[in-house]
């Protein structure tokens, strides 16, 4: 078949029969796939937002002011994949950043009144206030992002958690003498052996640290008065929130927009806290809610404007706020009756409930939310540090070699065994032998880590192993010990391979049911987890639960409305890490 | 450095001799390698080198493909510790003490020797760091970007990197990078500096550039250097060594009596490219 050439030509011609057969039989399998499970999600979407019930006009008015818009958003955005990048960057980052954040607040800290039209107002005006100020101030030169930022972003993700971890277990005067006691001399310590290059501060910094946390702990009995939780709110986490913002910038730009970026949020935060107080929202609440949502937008926003390109994908969540609030004007003008979509506020943010109009899912979205933070975290972590012990560490030859090689088969096959038996595992050694709890988050999340701890461990070895050898000698050549050589050469080149494989690792944690059943996790919880140990749910399970109703409205409804939300949080958290992914890898 | 005793010698340093204008004041030897075998597995790859190394002189080696010359430089900074199946009998000395000597730090070693290897690598970060490696990874506390600007100075980079310490090292050219690895080689001040090849994957111009550079860095620091380009041999070195198959020695002089005169035939068909 290769060689039927015609011999009127030239050179005759090469047969690419076979080649162009396979294409289009791709092609075609690809796009069969793709529009299956579109119709899917078409009609899933229906259901859950009831919208066979709804009147021609509402379909209407909604069409022409929110879908309308929006494909015409994507139509223009096409030709431009700034704008694109820009729009996804927003709108999954501050989705995804808002909703983590209301969860986490609402589920650990305080409920989150109704958005009163004070806290509304800090949203909408300090933030981006903050933000505009910090990019103002900041005109000056803006080194190149590289590796080090990212690096930092997920350094300080993992401790960041670690840390909200700590904050979570103990009460919040614990935490306060931890602080004093324990983080911020070592903190101190750290930045001066930095600051002295004297090395022996540096080390002192983690020792210090430990000795201080630990004290906390016991003293939290002995002192009887601390100042009020404003102030050490303030103490604990806008200061350093903001001394942070003011040395990334300071590393960046001038003297002038350090300021700016570490000063504007903590008069603003501060403000706010004293202000929100006073119209009787919790203090602390407001505190967090806006550092922690308020500083990232106006640093991706001030870099945006400082990079110019895609600039309107910035309006995208503007569009469709504007587009939903004059529809909703459009059709209550109207006096259009509206339909009742299962999936709407009451759903995502209420407790699962017998009558179906009732029911939500938000207990098991904060129980899903929990464990895949800590599974990532534990992951990363336990996997990352596998692999360069393997990779980096471990003789190739001898006894040694022969053990490694042994190890490394076993972690192969364990990436095989199905997840039920990862799910006994969890259930005999973690809820029995160490006693965390039948069903607990930790139990659960220690339990999927194990689970997708092979995947993880596999995928970063074989990114390790892509770092050219090159690099590795001019490093050793330089006297660097190995582990100078792997933390500063191996470990950020082999960073966004790492990352991709902790994703696809992560996507199959979510999913997970079987061994969430064997370690006895809830089917359904009518409160959100108020900590590590308590029973939970997950999203899946709780799914699953309604799937069984013999009311046709949660088979059919509810099931619907409960997968939509699954879809979305699931895209979002993808989204998320892919993005931050593909930065390690600009970044290089 | 201290001063080494040169009794037994093979070969007598003599300086007057020597083609090179450089001054002499001192013939102290920086390298010694006394009766040295070096084997993979079973595979002899360097058989019983002895010979002294001057300090602050070029030093070239030359041979044949796979007479061993590469393994000769990785035994003076213990860079062949990285070759598992890799073994070494004899002594090599720096300064005096026996870098196989069991309380020798190789870490420590390398961060007197300085290395540049053919194919240039630095590192993927900015230019900046790639010179401040050095000094970042010993803990040096004095000025690091007054550092940074000497050495690459010194490495006959400065005026094209200056206004983009920033970027990536790898945006550079072929010859920029290799003298930004030279760079990286000399901002902790080694006392050695080891180059293999470092001019075979560039161009002639960026080679006669590194060159030039070769010979101002023999002002401060002994530089060994292994080519396959007769020509540079003898332009840049004050003495030249000839390894043949087998991981021999087979001749070590100033580099003028060696390409005007050698006393081996099998020397003097190797340099005219009659055998090799
Ligand atoms: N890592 C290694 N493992 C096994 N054998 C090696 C290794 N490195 C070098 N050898 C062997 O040692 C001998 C000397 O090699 P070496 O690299 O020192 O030669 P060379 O003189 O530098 O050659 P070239 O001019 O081609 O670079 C060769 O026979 C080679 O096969
Ligand atoms: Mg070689």
């Amino acid at each position: 078949m290769a060689t039927d050439n015609a011999t009127d030509g030239g050179f005759g011609e090469v047969s690419r029969v076979r080649g162009i057969v396979f294409e289009y039989l791709s092609l075609g399998a690809s796009v069969a796939g793709l529009v299956a499970l579109g119709v899917l999600l078409v009609y899933v979407a229906i259901d859950a937002f009831d919208l066979a019930d709804a009147s021609p006009e509402w379909l209407l008015t909604y069409f022409l002011t929110l879908v309308v818009p929006f494909l015409a958003f994507c139509l223009y955005s096409a030709g431009d994949r700034a704008v694109t990048r820009r729009a996804l960057g927003v709108l999954g980052g501050g989705l995804v950043a808002v909703a983590a954040l209301f969860t986490a607040v609402e589920a650990f800290v305080v409920e989150i009144p109704r958005l009163s039209w004070q806290l509304t107002y800090l949203f909408v005006v300090a933030a981006p206030v903050t933000a505009y100020l910090a990019y103002v101030g900041s005109r000056g030169r803006v080194g190149a992002v590289g590796f080090g930022l990212v690096g930092r972003l997920v350094g300080g993700a993992a401790i960041g958690l670690a840390v909200g971890t700590l904050f979570l277990v103990f009460d919040e005067l614990v935490w306060f003498l931890a602080y004093t006691l324990g983080v911020f001399p070592a903190a101190v310590l750290y930045a001066y052996g930095r600051w002295r290059s004297a090395g022996r501060a540096m080390t002192a910094a983690a020792p210090v640290g430990l000795v201080g946390i630990v004290a906390a702990v016991f003293l939290r009995g002995v002192i009887a008065t601390y100042p009020s939780d404003l102030l050490i709110y303030i103490w604990t986490l806008a200061v350093p929130i903001a001394v942070v913002g003011a040395v990334v910038v300071d590393g960046r730009g001038s003297r002038i927009a350090a300021a700016a970026a570490g000063g504007v949020p903590l008069a603003v935060a501060t403000a706010g806290g004293f202000l929100a107080g006073g119209f009787g929202v919790p203090g602390p609440t407001a505190l967090i809610v806006l550092i922690a949502v308020g500083v990232p937008t106006a640093v991706y926003v001030h870099r945006a404007i400082d990079e110019g390109d895609g600039l309107i994908g910035l309006g995208l969540p503007f569009l469709l706020v504007v587009g939903a609030l004059v529809g909703a004007l459009v059709v209550e003008a109207w006096g259009v009756p509206a339909p009742d979509p299962w999936l709407d506020v009451g759903f995502v943010t209420g407790s699962p409930s017998r009558t179906a109009a009732d029911a939500g899912l938000y207990p098991a979205i904060v129980g899903s939310v929990i464990i895949i933070a800590l599974v990532a975290v534990l992951s990363f972590v336990l996997g990352v540090g596998t692999s360069i012990f393997l990779e980096e560490y471990t003789a190739e030859s001898g006894l040694i070699g022969s053990l490694t090689r042994l190890l490394q088969v076993n972690i192969a096959n364990l990436a095989a065994i199905p997840s039920v038996v990862y799910g006994l595992l969890g259930l005999g050694l973690f809820a029995n032998l160490l006693g965390l709890g039948f069903g607990t988050a930790v139990t659960a999340s220690l339990t999927l880590s194990l689970l997708i701890l092979p995947i993880t461990i596999i995928s970063a070895q074989e990114a390790i192993r892509s770092v050219p050898e090159d690099l590795r000698r001019g490093s050793d050549a330089m006297g660097a010990t190995r582990w100078q050589t792997t933390k500063n050469v191996v470990l950020p080149e082999a960073l966004p391979g790492i990352l991709t494989g902790t994703i696809l690792a992560l996507g199959r944690a979510i999913g997970e049911t079987a061994p969430l059943i064997m370690i006895g996790a809830a089917t359904t919880v009518f409160s959100a987890p108020d900590s590590l140990f308590s029973k939970f749910s997950a999203m899946p399970m709780q799914i699953y639960a309604w799937a069984g109703f013999p009311q046709a409205e949660f088979r059919y409804g509810v099931v619907a409305a409960g997968v939509i939300t699954l879809l979305v949080i699931l895209v979002g958290m993808n989204g998320t890490a892919i993005l931050l992914r593909n930065r390690a890898e600009r970044g290089n | 450095m201290s001063n080494t005793e040169t009794s037994d010698s093979l070969i007598t340093t003599d300086v007057e001799t020597g083609a090179n204008e450089r001054s002499a004041t001192t013939d102290a030897t920086a390298v010694a390698a006394r009766d040295l075998d070096v084997y993979y597995g079973d595979e002899q790859a360097i058989d019983g080198v002895s010979m002294e190394i001057p300090e602050n002189r070029v030093t070239a080696l030359i041979g044949p493909s796979g007479c061993g010359k590469s393994t000769f430089l990785r035994c003076i900074n213990r860079m062949n510790d990285m070759i598992e199946i890799c073994r070494v009998e004899g002594d090599v000395e720096f300064g005096g003490k026996n870098v196989y000597d069991a309380d020798v730090d190789p870490v420590a070693l390398r961060r007197k020797i300085g290395m540049v290897f053919q194919k240039p690598n630095p590192f993927p970060k900015s230019i900046r760091d790639n010179v401040a490696y050095g000094l970042k990874i010993q803990g040096f506390d004095g000025d690091v970007d007054e550092r940074v600007e000497e050495s690459l100075k010194g490495a006959a980079l400065w005026d094209e990197v200056k206004d983009q310490l920033g970027s990536s090292g790898l945006e550079l050219s072929g010859g920029q990078q290799q003298r930004l690895c030279i760079a990286r080689a000399i901002a902790p001040d080694p006392e050695v500096i080891l180059m293999d090849e470092p001019t075979s994957a560039l161009d002639p111009v960026a080679a006669s550039k590194i060159e030039d550079l070769i010979d101002d860095l023999a002002e401060e620091y002994t530089v060994i250097i292994v080519t396959h380009n007769m020509q540079q041999a003898a332009r840049i070195s004050d003495r030249t060594a000839v390894f043949l198959t087998g991981g021999r020695l087979v001749e070590y002089d100033d580099t003028t009596k060696i390409f005007e005169d050698p006393e081996e035939q099998r020397v003097e068909d190797y340099i005219t490219g009659k055998f090799g």
